[in-house]
């Protein structure tokens, strides 16, 4: 589903600051499939990530989603694809502080501008699957990290997308939410989503649910030649 | 067209929610805003309103008044100026205004006292159409009396005065009641008023009293072949500068003063330049550079995180700049038509409370009038332009950076 | 729970429609001169006045066309003034153009 073929990064190029930080990923991804990339810190798992999700270019390298080459498009496109065909959950939950989780987990809709009646029935539907629907009317901030961490995947389904992208999910957990999540992640690939999670936790990794694990290491595959 | 309204009210909710969770600080701001325009759109609807009336009213002054100034000062104006203009070719008549003014030291009130032309109102009245609206501040007139008093001197009557309301107000005093005048000679001088000018009126005759010639010269010792200066009118008003012109070459101690040069000095009145409106002006410049400085001082850390998270979850660069559009249009146009619309209530309909203090200065007769409403839509459009245009802008200019941020920004931050 | 924004937009809404009222009330009290006008006007006429009375502390401040060419607050145009009236009148034009020759 999700092809790359040589993909290379480097950042800052011409600076003194120039790093390299993918070299050369050919990966294929397929549907349906959980997915983990996993290596130690500053291999390129978060810079991968971005690239399959349109969130930022490779300086070099093709990208092909369904087929679809996504690498050269402009913004605008990029930006749609990523919207309907990626949910995100990121590390730091990223979720706006000061407005309701209800509100949190309508706003990637906001844009798209279906009517308002169907999009709020599906978030609450989406929280209280999560168990948070006595939480919809609750500030961010007063939420605990575990309740936090769902609705922050709550957001990522709102747009039903393909392909759910989760950058360190178990990070801020403890062992017993870490479980909680892999169990939604069950949840994910019973859906029929593509899951593609990036963790140096071997519990996320040597998950029963984790069909496929990808190592990487200086931004390349382990296992190839530099 | 449907997804493009709902798109716009779903940023609209979400601009709306991020406000609130500064509530105190924008709802002062909104305050704030509101008052300056309310401030501003107060003095342009007043200046306005007032010009505007001015320009109507004055219209029918006389084509030209001629005084007689002495050491820098008008002095009384012989009669026989009077004949020797009259010869002018091109001037049609000259008549000699009396009026002058008394300050009642009982009051501290200033008056102005005129003795009306031989032709009176009511003669010169019966040419147009025209009925006095007693309103309810008169309450010195019954219904069933005539309204528009008789201001001709033959029917004022020796004796007797017709006072302005705002005299009738400032003295409690009605009909049939004597006011006790002091002469120039200082002898005390009861005169009986017969009538008061209407209040809807005030604003031309608030502070007059009308009595009769001789009345008149006994009261302040003016000799019979004097006047206070002349009213001149001409066959061609065409020729009213040139009619001047000649004026003067024939008594350079005189000044004419054309009826142009009375409207434009009202069209000039509260002038944007005069010293009050520069203040109160300058003040809201000042307030604006204020917010504008606020705001394109940049944005905080915190907002610029929240439009990383927005992106990343899909926004585009120009939902962004939409959401930043609303956020300084939904406090600049609230605040701007609340300003509006409580300055034109203000000064329409409040006879401008506010400024009420700062118009009446030392003045102790103040007349109450009642504005016609004359609205400038430019003016309006103008104000909306300087206030609502700039406040928005100013509230998307910085954004617009922050808003062209990589998605992938919202990835890597740590922490808070 | 009703949206913000329909809130936001039915109080604009309302306000436009105030502030729409609000102009029509004066395009039709301004439409024809009503009688108070046509009253000042008679007044102005049959007494042959020039100014209004806006503000009665000083002669040249009730009789401002009327001024005398040397009165203190036409020494300059924006000169301090001892009334606060003052301070709203900018010197009539004639006086401020008072060295112009008439002819
Ligand atoms: N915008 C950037 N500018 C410069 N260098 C960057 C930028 N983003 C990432 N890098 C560098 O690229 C390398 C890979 O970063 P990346 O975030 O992909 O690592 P990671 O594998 O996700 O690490 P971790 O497990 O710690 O999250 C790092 O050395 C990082 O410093
Ligand atoms: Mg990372």
């Amino acid at each position: 589903m999700i092809e790359l073929f040589d993909v290379r990064k480097v950042f800052n190029t011409g600076k003194p600051s120039e790093y390299s930080a993918l070299n050369g990923i050919s990966l294929n991804i397929s549907s349906n499939k959980v997915t983990v990339l996993t290596g130690p810190s500053g291999s390129g798992k978060t810079t991968l990530l971005s690239i399959i999700g349109c969130m930022s270019r490779p300086t070099a390298g093709r990208v092909k989603l369904s087929g679809r080459e996504i690498t050269s498009l402009p913004e605008r496109f990029l930006t749609d694809i990523r919207r309907k065909t990626f949910g995100f959950i990121f590390q730091q939950h990223n979720l706006i502080k000061g407005i309701t989780a209800l509100e949190n987990v309508m706003l990637p809709a906001y844009p798209l501008g279906e009517r308002h009646g169907p999009l709020k029935e599906r978030a609450m539907h989406l929280l209280d699957r999560l168990d948070l629907s006595r939480k919809a009317h609750s500030r961010i901030e007063w939420l605990s990290g575990g309740e936090a961490q769902r609705v922050g995947i709550v957001r990522a389904l709102i747009n039903d997308p393909s392909v759910i992208i989760a950058d360190e999910p178990t990070s801020n957990l403890d062992t017993k939410l870490s479980y909680r999540f892999l169990e939604i992640v069950e949840t994910f690939k019973k859906d029929g989503k593509t899951v593609l999670i990036t963790s140096h936790d071997p519990l996320v990794y040597q998950a029963s649910v984790v069909d496929e694990v990808v190592r990487l290491r200086d931004g390349r595959l382990e296992g190839e030649a530099p | 067209m449907k997804s493009w309204i709902e798109k716009q009210k779903y940023i609209i909710d979400f601009t709306l929610s991020s406000l609130l969770r500064r509530k105190v600080k924008n709802i002062g701001l909104l305050i704030l805003y509101a008052l300056i325009v309310f401030i501003l759109a107060s003095v342009m609807f007043f200046t306005h309103a007032i010009k505007k009336e001015a320009s109507l009213v004055l219209r029918e002054s006389p084509e030209m008044i001629v005084q007689k100034v002495v050491a820098g000062r008008h002095d009384l104006m012989p009669l026989r100026y009077r004949d020797e203009i009259l010869k002018i070719r091109g001037v049609q008549a000259v008549e000699g205004r009396l009026w002058g003014y008394y300050f009642d030291p009982v009051f501290g009130a200033n008056y102005t006292l005129l003795v009306p032309p031989a032709t009176t109102a009511t003669e010169q009245a019966e040419t147009e159409p025209m009925r006095t609206v007693v309103t309810e501040n008169e309450h010195r007139h019954g219904p069933e009396e005539q309204a528009m008093p008789l201001v001709g001197a033959e029917t004022i009557g020796a004796g007797n005065i017709v006072i302005g309301n705002g005299i009738a107000r400032v003295r409690n005093a009605g009909k049939g009641e004597f006011i006790l005048f002091r002469t120039h000679a200082g002898e005390g001088m009861p005169l009986r008023i017969k009538d008061t000018l209407s209040s809807a009126s005030e604003l031309v005759s608030s502070d007059l009293i009308l009595m009769t010639e001789p009345d008149f010269r006994r009261f302040f010792g003016i000799p019979e072949n004097y006047v206070t200066d002349l009213a001149v009118s001409v066959r061609n008003p065409e020729e009213l500068s040139t009619i001047a012109a000649k004026i003067t070459r024939l008594f350079p101690d005189s000044r004419p003063i054309i009826r142009d040069e009375i409207l434009r000095t009202y069209d000039s009145i509260f002038n944007w330049r005069g010293g009050m409106m520069i203040v109160i002006l300058s003040a809201a410049v000042l307030a604006f550079v204020i917010f504008a400085w606020d705001k394109a001082s940049g944005l905080s850390a915190g907002e610029r995180r929240e439009i990383g998270i927005l992106k990343a979850i899909g926004w585009e660069t120009s939902d962004i700049i939409r959401m930043k559009f609303w956020e300084g249009a939904v406090i600049s146009l609230t605040a701007f038509l609340a300003g509006v619309i409580l300055a034109y209530i203000h000064v329409f309909f409040t006879h401008s409370l506010v400024f009420e203090p700062a118009l009446k200065g030392w003045s102790t007769l103040y007349p109450q009038f009642k504005l016609m409403p004359f609205v400038s839509a430019e003016q309006l459009t103008t104000l909306f332009f300087l206030t609502v245009v700039p406040y928005t802008v100013s509230t998307i200019v910085p954004a617009w950076r922050a808003a062209t941020i990589d998605p992938d920004a919202a990835m890597r931050h740590t922490g808070e | 729970m009703t949206r913000k924004s329909s809130v936001f937009l039915s109080a604009i809404a309302a306000q436009s429609a105030i502030l729409g009222l609000l102009l029509l009330h004066a395009a039709i009290s301004t439409r024809t001169h009503p009688p108070e006008l046509t009253e000042k006007r008679a007044l102005v006429k049959a007494l042959h006045l020039t100014d209004l009375c806006l503000f009665t502390e000083a002669r040249y401040t009730r009789h401002l066309s009327q001024a005398d060419l040397s009165t203190p607050f036409q020494d300059h145009p924006i000169s301090l003034e001892h009334f606060p009236s003052g301070s709203f009148l900018g010197a009539p034009e004639n006086i401020r153009k008072i060295n112009e020759e008439l002819d």
